[in-house]
């Protein structure tokens, strides 16, 4: 099991120097570049726009429902819904689900270009295969995600300015000061980089499981599973070592 | 001319190549045939560097593959054409944009005359009007001739063909190989072909390396394979009774 786990650490380092060697045709990659942000970022959209908006209803309702002493001011739950999606849930629950979406779909792509031979078709013609398809899905998805990110934000915390007053459970006025009190705009900057980090950690972890899968069409299933399983623990991982570090 | 020498691979320490030697000839359709589990594909993806070989030289025109560095590699690479089995086109791109892909990624044409070599090259290979359609939605034999459009598109020096006929019905199979062949014999490049149908053997087998377990077992062309009296040749050859009577036809004609 050690062994294991140092075996593949050393492959994912290794791949990931291929992946960051010069490219062939910057112009080619540019055009790949796009062509990633919007399958795997601008795609995105709609997925984290329905998700955040759920999101902050409900942990509006969850906050209300636990403020039961009378003497804490309403304006508390604005504030706790703001200030749980800036830190934690639009960077770190966001970057679970993504690894879901994204990573599962990057696995998959270069795990079934892996089985039917095109990216020995790349080799053979010269292209480095690791950089022309790792790179410009890492880059596009370390840019959109904290364009994701901001969304989320902003999606949560109208969720939650719709929820809260429909339900009673908070005035649009009190829940409005909420999130305008007390804000530290460094949550901001410090999920941004959290979210750099976990871009990277989606991006790269899901195409090293794809580029080395072995196999056929039943290991590209499983290298998607284990792909998901890896990049969400080690999204974990580095929450926690970002927040020791950075908070 | 592709020469190798004394070529050994392993893996998980069981010998698959030992000690193969053979030169490929520039203008014939040079042919790798054996049972499948031989080493066939081993043999041409160590030729080509898929796989790293544990032994022995692979010489492109007198130059060293083997001890090459990657960066003289990729060069040579670019001189290398190759139809892998499926076909192995960029699900992503259309017919055009994958024939384009070489021309893209590597010259400096301008697109007028990228574009000029696309349309050739896949008039070359009879492909008219698929240009725009994605390679799901045309025929096995539409997929190898694309690819090997692709694979011609960089004039290269070198053509490799992973079972080019598999999959295929045997009057597409006829047309695949005479289309190689045309394509070795026209643009005089040095084609190696893996295959285990005999029909290919017959129809453009210029120079042939008969390999079993791994070992060199013997090496000719079309006209003498027939006759050979090696004995697991034999076997290999006329496990399809036709050839069998072909041969007595031929020997009682003599």
């Amino acid at each position: 099991m050690q062994m294991n786990i140092f075996n593949v650490t050393g492959r994912y380092f290794a791949l990931m120097l291929r992946v960051f060697s010069r490219p062939e045709r910057h112009s080619v990659y540019l055009r790949q570049i796009f062509n990633e942000i919007e399958n795997l970022g601008l795609k995105s959209v709609g997925i984290v726009a329905v998700i955040s908006l759920f999101m902050g209803g409900i942990m509006t309702l969850q906050v209300a429902y636990n403020m039961t002493n009378p003497l804490l001011p309403r304006t508390l739950i604005g504030l706790g819904n703001r200030d749980s999606l800036i830190l934690e849930f639009s960077s770190t629950i966001m970057g679970l689900i993504m690894a879901g979406k994204i990573g599962s779909n990057i696995t998959s792509e270069i795990g079934s270009m892996k089985v039917t031979e095109q990216i020995d078709s790349l080799e053979i013609m010269g292209v480095n295969s690791a950089s022309y398809l790792i790179l410009p899905k890492i880059i596009a998805v370390v840019l959109m995600f904290p364009l994701l990110y901001i969304l989320s934000v902003f999606f949560g915390i109208i969720g939650g300015m719709i929820v809260g007053p429909a339900v009673g459970a908070v005035t649009l006025s009190d829940y409005v000061s909420g999130i305008q009190y007390a804000f530290t705009p460094y949550y901001v900057t410090f999920s941004l980089m959290k979210c750099l980090v976990f871009g990277f950690l989606i991006a790269s972890i899901a195409s090293f499981f794809g580029y080395t899968v072995e196999g056929g069409a039943f290991d590209v299933g499983a290298a998607s599973t284990r792909a998901v399983v890896n990049t969400n623990i080690m999204i974990l991982v580095w929450d926690l070592i970002l927040t020791q570090l950075l908070l | 001319m592709i020469e190798i020498k004394n070529v050994f691979k392993s893996f998980e320490n069981k010998d698959v190549l030992r000690n193969i030697s053979k030169v490929f000839n520039q203008g014939e359709t040079n042919l790798i045939i054996g049972r499948s589990g031989s080493g066939k594909t081993v043999l041409l993806k160590s030729i080509v560097g898929l796989f790293e070989v544990e032994g022995g030289q692979i010489l492109y025109d007198n130059r060293d593959f083997t001890s090459m560095n990657t960066k003289y590699r990729k060069e040579l690479r670019q001189e290398m054409g190759m139809v892998f089995q499926g076909g192995a086109l960029f699900d992503s791109l259309t017919v055009e944009e994958n024939v384009r892909f070489p021309l893209d990624m590597f010259s400096n044409l301008s697109p007028m005359e990228k574009q000029k070599q696309v349309d050739y090259c896949l008039e070359r290979v009879n492909i008219t009007d698929a240009n725009k359609l994605s390679p799901s939605e045309i025929s096995g034999g539409m997929k190898k001739r694309v690819a090997i459009a692709r694979a011609i598109v960089m004039n290269p020096k070198y053509l490799f063909c992973d079972e080019p006929n598999s999959g295929l019905d045997p009057e597409t199979s006829l047309v695949i190989d005479a289309l190689i062949h045309s394509i070795t014999v026209d643009l005089q490049i040095t084609t190696i072909i893996n295959t285990h149908d005999m029909n290919s053997v017959m129809e453009i087998g210029d120079n042939i390396l008969f390999i079993s377990e791994g070992e060199k077992c013997w090496e000719g062309n079309r006209n003498e394979i027939l006759y050979s009296d090696n004995q697991k040749l034999q076997e290999f050859v006329f496990a399809n009774k036709q050839y069998q009577k072909i041969r007595d036809d031929k020997l009682n004609d003599q």
